[in-house]
């Protein structure tokens, strides 16, 4: 079976995708447009990738990044372009320019990310495009939005979606330094915002018959996430650094270590039902009487010695056992998984997280999170090589041979 | 915005009918999307105290306030009506509005959607062309479908992203309130536009849905990638001995972050020496490639902690900006407010709500279309008498719903 479970359902898959019949030229590069357009492929829609003659420099991003586990198999590339064709065009040469228009007129959405002043020296402003097909949806995403005095600064996730928003000072703790993000975090969420907008244009299409422009940036899916403080410090309230592990808010609510260097999240649901059940499972039952921490106040004000007395309990045993303890007490604690866990999870297939590919270097992918009981995605290819399908997409756009060969780039050094 | 598209005198999801009945911010703030571009969100909430999500602002982990902030954020141009599901009246009530519902929005556990009634199987039956979207912490199936997802635990601990935030011998990383909550959202959205989408052809309802996990598995799905090949990072070494000194956050005299990342190195390094002025530092045979600038990181990031807290944040917005180096300066929240780049970016939007006079817009541009002006968001049940009369309900079938107890 591919794919997760959809209980309940009384709908029987479509023999169609959803997006079945929807021409993507993917002419982005890095992650969170193309990410966009892998999900549109994923539900069927055709991808073509425009590339430069070097190609996205995602494809080196495994070799070169030491963000980047290293691997012989190019996994970001595969993660990133399954599904997608590649077309190699030049886009500075003319003919490969037009070419370019070629595969304009034949198709429904177009995703750039090049950076506004680059769009202009290529013509690739919507104004441009919408001209040779006015039923184009444009999907654009900037680092920092499409007008403003950052308009122009080339965005990465790190420094438009998390930096830039303020989400990494907010993650501090106490005279420490800011948060930090994994590689392409903020990258593969603004897809989804991405994905999104492009949906809505397509559904005015069907309404007006129309094309338009839709589009987002990394900063306003990094600020739109943390919502919340955002929106506070509209009204003028900030939250302060969060206190270090060993003086937590509250001890019950804390982070602690365990012997294997494991870490349990302790969650508060009910912090009076929390109180006894949680003496008990650290072996220590005269700790709840003891007049020290009897009530919600005490704990507080005790904060640091009630959490060196936790952590030194949590150190004394090894995850797994504290995990058996603590379910058994039916305490709630967040699981602080290692990627490494990951593979081994049952319950990731179950979300529909990893899901198989037919991609034999690479034979377990990760699902984009959209799920639907009329479609299942469709199974994930591996990337392609370079310009591997330039003629035979440059064929559908009808472009003869001739025209073909006239657009071969020079060699390169 | 750049485009030349006129702005449509209706939003693109006017007529769309929304059945909200979900809570807390994951499920609701996609409703707001929706809402923000024309849907009506009915949003159906217990009768009493409503949503538990109204009392979040109170929480210890949110900033303190005098206004219930989140709930201009998250209630806006939703309609509150009031009923106790799990009185027969009030779930009656309930398959009224199903019937005249486009889209329904679900996060109960799937133990309380079978005791209510409200899985997907028991709303077609009322509306085949509903669209159902449903969210889950891990998924509808499996050993934890029946977990209550809380995003800090199903999109970051589960996920394995605050493992990978931390520094080596150092703690997991944290997540800010709701911070995958949103990014999930926004997966919804997009669930349900494929749904309506394959309705307009086809004629027929369907299951949409997501969960904080696979969202989160998503957002890491380069490390998870690479897990599954077997391929791993040892953790972030600390600041002072990083892997790249070219990709890294450093202090100015003024106590700001400035955070480096030279993508196309090269150049990057060249025009970054410049930056500093420092013009022997190219020719330095520690720094002169990129494997030599790797594997002498500690002694320039020692060189570059120096340069940088030499001159405060101005000097270097300007100079290294002047010289085309990428970097990224750690904002804080305190210069939001006041940041032209939200402001052209679209992020913040007036509303005609005085005690929250600006909020935070979702992050879907569209050049035929601005989002509605949000008002104040509605009080519990505000709206539950005029929705209950547009679904056929007689005045005398709403009293008796109200002396029953099935809303208030």
């Amino acid at each position: 079976m591919r794919g997760p479970a959809v209980p309940d359902s009384a709908t029987p898959p479509d023999d169609a995708l959803p997006l079945a019949g929807v021409r993507v030229l993917d002419i982005s590069s890095f992650i969170a447009a193309p990410a966009a357009a892998t999900v549109l492929g994923d539900w069927g829609a055709d991808v073509i990738k425009i590339e430069g003659p070097d190609g996205d420099p995602n494809r080196q991003m495994v070799q070169g990044s030491v963000s980047y586990p290293k691997s012989p198999i190019n996994y970001a590339w595969h993660l990133d372009s399954r599904n997608k064709r590649s077309v190699v065009l030049d886009l500075k040469q003319p003919q490969a320019r037009a070419a370019l228009d070629r595969l304009i007129a034949i198709s429904d959405v177009l995703i750039c990310n090049f950076p506004p002043v680059v769009r202009e020296r290529l013509r690739l402003r919507y104004e441009d495009v919408k001209a040779v097909n006015p039923r184009l949806v444009y999907a654009s995403l900037t680092g920092y939005g499409e007008s403003g005095p950052d308009r122009d600064r080339p965005g990465f996730d790190a420094t438009a979606y998390f930096a830039r928003s303020g989400l990494f000072d907010a993650q501090r703790y106490e005279g420490g330094p800011p948060g930090t993000a994994v590689p392409a975090q903020g990258d593969r969420a603004t897809a989804m915002g991405l994905v999104s907008a492009i949906l809505m244009g397509l559904m005015r299409r069907d309404k007006t018959g129309e094309g338009s422009w839709v589009g987002t940036s990394l900063l306003a899916n990094g600020i739109w996430s943390c919502g919340v403080v955002a929106q506070a410090a509209l009204v003028g309230a900030f939250l302060p650094p969060r206190p270090p592990r060993e003086r937590p808010r509250s001890a019950l609510g804390n982070l602690y270590r365990t012997r294997d260097d494991r870490w349990i999240q302790l969650v508060i649901v009910r912090e009076d039902k929390l109180w006894p059940g949680l003496c008990r499972a650290i072996g220590q039952p005269d700790l709840e009487p003891d007049p020290r921490f009897a009530t919600i106040e005490a704990r507080r004000a005790r904060t640091a010695e009630l959490a060196a007395i936790f952590a030194d309990a949590f150190a004394a045993r090894d995850y797994a056992d504290w995990r058996d303890i603590l379910a058994a007490a039916d305490i709630t604690f967040g699981v602080i998984s290692r990627v490494q866990d990951l593979p081994d999870d049952e319950q990731a297939v179950h979300a529909g997280a990893i899901v198989p590919a037919d991609n034999p270097e690479m034979p377990r992918t990760i699902g984009n999170p959209i799920r639907l009981d009329f479609a299942q995605p469709r199974s994930a290819g591996p990337g392609p090589a370079l310009g591997q399908h330039t003629d035979a997409v440059l064929r559908e756009a009808g472009l003869s041979d001739a025209e073909i060969v006239a657009l071969q780039p020079s060699p390169r050094a | 915005m750049t485009d030349d598209t006129a702005l449509d005198d209706e939003l693109p999801l006017a007529g769309l009918t929304v059945l909200d009945v979900s809570s807390f911010i994951a499920a609701p703030a996609a409703a707001v999307v929706l809402a923000d571009f024309g849907a009506d969100v009915i949003k159906v909430e217990p009768p009493g105290a409503g949503d538990p999500h109204r009392n979040s602002w109170q929480n210890p982990n949110y900033p303190r306030t005098e206004v219930n902030f989140v709930w201009q954020l998250d209630g806006r141009h939703k309609r509150s009506v009031a009923l106790d599901l799990k009185h027969p009246a009030g779930r009656a009530a309930f398959d009224r509005l199903v019937a005249r519902a486009d889209v329904m929005i679900v996060n109960f556990p799937l133990p309380v959607r079978e005791r209510l009634r409200l899985r997907w199987k028991d709303v077609a039956a009322v509306n085949p062309r509903l669209i159902y979207a449903s969210l889950t912490g891990y998924g509808e199936s499996g050993p934890d479908r029946d977990m209550p997802g809380f995003d800090v635990n199903a999109y970051f601990g589960r996920a394995g992203i605050l493992d990978a935030q931390r520094y080596e011998e150092g703690p997991p990383g944290f997540s800010l309130p709701a911070q995958g909550d949103r990014c999930a959202a926004m997966t919804i959205v997009s669930a349900i536009l494929l749904g309506l989408r394959r309705r307009d052809r086809t004629g027929k309802g369907g299951w949409v849905g997501t969960s904080l996990y696979a969202n989160g598995v998503w957002s890491n799905g380069t490390l998870a990638q690479a897990a599954l090949v077997g391929g791993f990072i040892t953790p972030r070494p600390p600041r002072s001995r990083p892997r790249n000194a070219l990709a890294n956050i450093y202090r100015t005299r003024d106590d700001r972050w400035v955070q480096l990342t030279l993508v196309r190195e090269d150049k990057g390094w060249v025009r970054l020496c410049r930056a500093l002025e420092r013009p022997d530092l190219p020719a330095d045979a520690r720094f002169a490639t990129q494997q030599a600038r790797r594997a002498n990181s500690t002694a320039l990031t020692a060189i570059l902690d120096e340069a940088f807290a030499a001159q405060d944040w101005p000097h270097w917005r300007r100079v290294l900006r002047a010289h085309e180096v990428t970097f990224g300066v750690i904002e804080r929240l305190q210069d939001l407010p006041d940041d032209p780049q939200a402001q052209h970016a679209g992020i913040i939007a007036e509303t005609n709500s005085p005690d929250v006079p600006r909020t935070i817009n979702n992050p879907v541009r569209l050049g035929f279309a601005q989002p509605r002006r949000a008002g104040p968001p509605p009080s519990v049940g505000q709206h539950t008498d005029q929705v209950l009369r547009e679904a056929g309900l007689s005045e005398t079938e709403i009293a008796t719903l109200r002396s029953s107890g099935a809303t208030d």
